[in-house]
């Protein structure tokens, strides 16, 4: 049986409800929200989904991270499966049956091959900014923030850049809901934009299934992966499960990322004048920004009854790891809700730990640095619009859907 | 020149803990570099105070705590 309520010390019973989008709008207000939640004890327990425990800080989350045995990852999050289309692979998958898949993806996304992309990306980059820099002002979101992710990922798949609304709309579904929906009527949403989705890898798979090319959509069809039944080729619904993830975790993390990096530095103005003046700050910015915004906040169900920071788990329970407050957690940060380009060191939580680590840092990272850099290069004092303030989401992938700035406009 | 090799140190990754995170060969690139799956690599002892210091450094930001230094 899993925890209840009345079995939860009443002090750390809360409401919190992730998906509640009051919690970011008209004002961004989680990380507030979720301080108190750490103040109150480093796990908590929610009554919204049906009841789950909230963990709040670096030690027990990473504890969490890195054993598997007794967190699955599986179900990663509180909304029912991914739009009920089974699990996500590899990252709801645990090891030794999750190794084989995530060894077969990770050379696909290695520093060297990500490095290798360096000028490509930043020639998306300029595409991006040259659209603008004329005008003096962005919605940076539409304009920059999701075109640039979502190009990078269209690149690598080799998919058509003109399906990336599809993706848009369909990632916004499954991750946020539709506005106005209730509980039972976004299921339903997300149940149909995932079908949507697998319908298009459907398409997709079948084209490079003939026509091979070096892209990570034919490589990851036509190569042997070493799984727990022999070596074989992975089969089609595996695959799409698998493109699902890329999608969802490719886009949304980094549009996010990039949207915080413009709202911490145009408030943190003598910072931003350190990195415009000295390029080999980029490095250690792009870690501080992922670390005082982290996008995702990663599930996890109990698979034994375990004591965690001071409280009883239950065999069962649905926890979910609030990274953003690991990560802003005073124990291991210094001045942790402070931006500090250079902080060393910076053991952030961002990409999370453990076998699930996430598989798309290196370019994530590369991402953010070629944005940051063009960015000051081309438009460095941008600024947010006071009458039109960002339009920030909560979610367990948080982010930002709408950003307007305004800059000197340039050549 | 026994003394001198006493105090040789190197730079072990536990790659039980480790999960790739990447920050230590990005850190230290003259200690580390890394394989094609994004795990770190070390590359060479720690034959001068310089090395040692960008070993600490490379130990340091590590979230996982797989990095040690450790007598050759």
């Amino acid at each position: 049986m899993t925890t209840t309520e009345k079995a939860v010390p009443e002090h750390l019973v809360v409401d919190f409800d992730i998906y509640d989008q009051s919690l970011a709008q008209p004002v961004d207000n989680v990380q507030q929200r979720v301080a108190e939640l750490s103040a109150k004890g480093p796990i908590v327990y929610s009554t919204a989904h049906g009841g789950h425990w909230i963990v709040t800080r670096y030690k027990e989350i990473h504890e969490v991270l890195r054993d598997p045995d007794t967190f699955s990852s599986y179900p990663n999050n509180l909304v029912t499966g991914p739009a009920g289309m089974g699990k996500l692979l590899p990252i709801e998958l645990d090891p030794p049956e999750h190794t084989g898949y995530r060894l077969a993806m990770q050379p696909l996304f290695s520093p060297s091959r990500m490095k290798a992309l360096t000028e490509q990306i930043r020639d998306q980059v300029n595409e991006l900014i040259d659209d603008f820099a004329g005008k003096g002002e962005a919605e940076f979101i539409s304009e920059f923030a999701h075109e640039l992710p979502a190009r990078v990922f269209l690149a690598l798949m080799d998919w058509p850049l003109e399906d990336a609304p599809l993706f848009t709309e369909a990632t916004d579904i499954i991750l946020m809901g539709k506005p106005g929906l209730n509980e039972e009527e976004n299921q339903q949403a997300r149940a149909a934009a995932g079908f949507e989705m697998f319908g298009y890898f459907h398409k997709m798979v079948q084209e490079r299934r003939e026509n091979p090319g070096d892209d990570v959509t034919s490589t990851l069809i036509h190569t042997e992966v070493e799984l727990e039944d022999g070596k074989r080729l992975l089969t089609d619904e595996e695959l799409y499960r698998m493109l699902f993830l890329l999608l969802i975790a490719g886009l949304h993390t980094v549009q996010g990322s990039l949207a915080w990096a413009i709202i911490h530095l145009v408030n943190n103005p003598e910072q931003r004048r350190a990195l415009i003046e000295d390029e080999s700050l980029i490095p250690t910015a792009v870690e501080e920004i992922l670390r005082i915004e982290a996008a995702v906040v990663p599930g996890r169900r109990a698979t034994r009854d375990v004591e965690l920071g001071g409280v009883q788990i239950k065999e069962g329970d649905q926890l979910i790891l609030t990274l953003c407050s690991a990560n802003r957690d005073s124990d291991e940060f210094d001045d942790p809700t402070e931006l500090q380009l250079d902080r060393h060191p910076n053991r952030h939580l961002s990409f999370g730990g453990g076998p699930h680590r996430c598989l798309g840092s290196h370019l994530a990272r590369i991402e953010l640095s070629l944005a940051l850099e063009e960015l000051h290069r081309r438009i460095p004092d941008y600024d947010l619009v006071e009458s039109d303030p960002p339009i920030l989401h909560a979610s367990q992938v948080r982010g930002c859907m709408r950003l307007p700035i305004i800059f000197t406009p340039t050549a | 020149m026994s003394d001198l090799r006493q105090q040789v140190q190197r730079l072990v990754v536990d790659t039980s803990a480790c999960a790739g995170h990447g920050l230590c060969y990005s850190t230290s690139p003259q200690l580390l570099d890394c394989d094609d799956q994004g795990y770190p690599v070390v590359l060479q002892d720690l034959s001068s105070e310089h090395d040692v210091q960008a070993a600490e450094a490379a130990v340091i930001v590590c979230p996982e705590r797989a990095l040690t230094i450790e007598p050759r």
